[in-house]
């Protein structure tokens, strides 16, 4: 019923019968409705469309919660503070909070617990793991590039600036992990955090200062390899078969 | 709500009020195009009158005369449509410009015949006075005793008839060019 | 053929929520009914590509449901209402019908004025603009069949979908079904009996992961006659009898 519109819709005003019979209203109220009701797409989703040469992808990825204004907001916030504190007392907490927020980042991107039509969204052409994959990605280049910038403004040294991409990076997996596992968004920002807050604090333990975390160049590829783990772990708790019962 | 009220509504963003606008007007906007456009054309126009209402609504001016008004824009975008298209689509078959005298812009023929219909609907219904004598006296060509004849009225009841049919129509030609020029 | 299925199973843990179920339906409305837990959510489920069965085959649009790329093409043509309808609160109508249609692939060109249609068409044209989280029950359902027929699926599956509905917004769903069966192979699972039979060609009766029954509305009637089962009207009789002969063989098997 998309292009041929089935005449008059229920509930049209009687007041349409006297226009002339070979005037079909209803195909006509259809096409103004249809401007008046669309949404625009910003020039962000136009251009995300013909990247991912969907723009079904495009705009899922456009409406991830934890890209909405305000979750950008409220992470720059963080970030500046950081990078404020940072200025004033030496410890680069940028370092230290960029890994936390972009796992929770991570977790608000998708997954049942914070997608209310989850089920729906199962069933549609645009697969689940283009969504999450694609979300995942952009929430967490979003909060690379700002931990970049807010490193950088805060004058820590090169090794810091760029030393916390890693660990990051395997926060971001656990989180995701954690999330498509237990189905819970919450349970995802709850692993990813404190695992975070575990490596940072075991680092001042065993190493005495608490960036040991992201400096110790030992931990690179240990963090890489259990990214690798936790990525292979989502993939398999989003597998098809997956279903709540 | 009446029309002002709606008007000023859609020009606020509410697109419900655009939806009884359209239920309340589409109908009779449809009729009076249908006299001189195909019913594709009639669609057509009408879509973009609306589309047109919901993007001007703040020009309208509450005066009670939202009906001109929505006339005004539907004649204006009938003589965008006719000028892409072609006067051909406008010209129906079968009719027969009366003196044969050549519009210098077919378009505004059309539309003119349009504007014409509906000031002669002003007359009032079929059978109504005034409306007889205009068709019998003007459209049809009698004598003015032939006329009172047919009617069984007096001849100066029917000169007075056509007098009064004369200033109604002239007052409803000019209200509904006062409508499009007050909009804007 | 548009819906060809094959001794479908499907198991969770112990339980066996469809336990062989062959179905091959065309165009029309085809209704499934059944009492709760008789497995007719898990079947619309696999028939939405949503769950995977354990075993059988599953043929949907003459294309094969197990693989990748077929599923994906399924899909484009599917239109799916979930029993539990998970809504965004903060979207509009519009934007959430919009939203699942380009989930659906359509071409963008195309949704504006399918979106257009597919609101008028479930009688929500005055709420078009409205955030769901406004809404009521019933005129959620509705959003929730807008988006399900917004990409003129060929395969429609609604599960309860008249749940909330008043008697007549009922009336209209079902002259709506009707239209759609015309062209596509709809199938609508619920418990309401009277649903069936205003709109359905063709019935299945499902009761305990099989299916007990299948026919036509009439044939159900049928069933129910000079039996004394429970009931108000001749199909719910049909369906109290079909269902205690169902049980009753089970229970001597």
């Amino acid at each position: 019923m998309s292009d041929t519109d089935a005449g008059r819709p229920p509930g049209a005003p009687a007041s349409w019968d006297t226009a002339p019979a070979d005037v079909d209203l209803g195909r006509v109220w259809t096409g103004v409705a249809a401007q008046v009701w669309r949404r625009d797409p910003g020039w962000v989703e136009r251009l995300a469309g013909r990247l991912l040469r969907s723009p079904g992808l495009a705009r899922a990825l456009v409406a991830t919660p934890s890209l909405l204004l305000a979750w950008i907001i409220a992470t720059l916030v963080v970030l500046a503070a950081g990078a404020v504190a940072t200025l004033g007392t030496g410890t680069p907490y940028v370092a230290l909070f960029a890994p936390a927020l972009a796992a929770a980042g991570v977790a608000y991107a998708y997954g049942p617990g914070i997608d209310p039509a989850w089920e729906l969204s199962r069933s549609v052409a645009v697969g689940d793991r283009m969504v999450l994959l694609v979300r995942a990605l952009a929430v967490f280049g979003l909060n690379a590039a700002l931990g970049l910038a807010a490193s950088a403004a805060s004058g820590a040294a090169a090794a810091l600036t760029f030393g916390w991409l890693v660990p990051m990076t395997a926060a971001c997996a656990l989180a995701l992990a954690a999330a498509t596992l237990a189905n819970s968004a919450n349970v995802g920002v709850a692993a990813g955090v404190a695992g975070w807050a575990i490596m940072v604090l075991a680092g001042r333990a065993t190493l005495g200062q608490y960036t040991a975390a992201v400096t110790d160049s030992a931990l690179v590829l240990p963090y890489l390899l259990f990214a690798v783990c936790c990525c292979a772990v989502a993939l398999f708790a989003t597998r098809i078969s997956r279903g709540t019962s | 709500m009446d029309d002002d009220g709606l008007v000023a509504r859609v020009a606020a963003g509410d697109d419900t009020a655009l939806r009884e606008l359209f239920s309340r007007h589409a109908p009779w906007l449809a009729a009076r195009l249908r006299a001189v456009l195909p019913a594709a054309e009639v669609e057509d126009v009408l879509q973009e009158t609306f589309l047109a209402v919901w993007r001007g609504a703040g020009g309208y001016r509450p005066c009670g005369a939202a009906g001109g008004w929505l006339w005004g824009i539907a004649r204006r975008q009938a003589a965008l449509l006719l000028r892409r298209r072609g006067p051909a689509a406008a010209v129906l078959p079968g009719e027969v410009t009366a003196g044969a005298r050549r519009a210098a812009d077919p378009v505004e023929l059309a539309l003119a015949r349009a504007d014409l219909a509906a000031a002669v609907a002003a007359l009032g219904p079929p059978g109504a006075p005034e409306r007889e004598v205009w068709r019998l006296l003007y459209v049809e060509d009698r004598p003015v005793a032939e006329v009172a004849a047919l009617l069984g009225v007096p001849p100066g009841t029917v000169k007075s008839r056509a007098h009064r049919a004369r200033r109604r129509l002239r007052a409803a030609l000019r209200a509904g060019a006062a409508a499009e020029g007050g909009s804007r | 053929m548009n819906v060809d299925i094959t001794d479908l199973t499907r198991r969770f843990g112990r339980t066996q929520a469809v336990a062989g179920v062959s179905l091959q339906a065309g165009a029309g409305v085809f209704g499934l009914l059944g009492p709760n837990g008789a497995g007719k959510t898990s079947l619309l489920r696999m028939m939405a590509t949503v769950l995977p069965p354990t075993s059988g085959r599953l043929r949907l649009l003459d294309r094969d449901a197990g693989s990748y790329a077929p599923r994906r093409e399924i899909r484009r043509r599917l239109g799916y209402l979930p029993q539990n309808l998970g809504y965004y609160p903060g979207f509009t109508v519009a934007e959430f019908v919009e939203y699942f249609a380009l989930l659906k692939d359509m071409p963008p060109g195309r949704v504006p004025r399918a979106v257009a249609a597919a609101i008028e068409q479930v009688g929500l044209g005055d709420k078009a603009r409205a955030k769901l989280g406004t809404l009521s029950g019933g005129m959620l359902r509705r959003a929730g069949i807008a988006q399900a027929i917004v990409n003129g699926p060929e395969l429609l599956l609604l599960d309860e979908p008249t749940a909330g509905l008043d008697p007549e917004q009922r009336v209209a769903f079902r002259a709506l079904l009707r239209d759609l069966g015309q062209r596509a192979t709809v199938i609508v699972s619920t418990h309401l009996v009277e649903d069936v039979g205003a709109a359905c060609t063709e019935v299945a009766l499902m009761d305990a992961g099989k299916v007990v029954f299948h026919g036509t509305p009439d044939e159900l009637i049928a069933r129910g006659e000079g039996t004394g089962a429970a009931g108000d009207a001749p199909l719910e009789r049909g369906y109290s009898a079909v269902l205690a002969a169902a049980r009753s063989t089970t229970a001597v098997a």
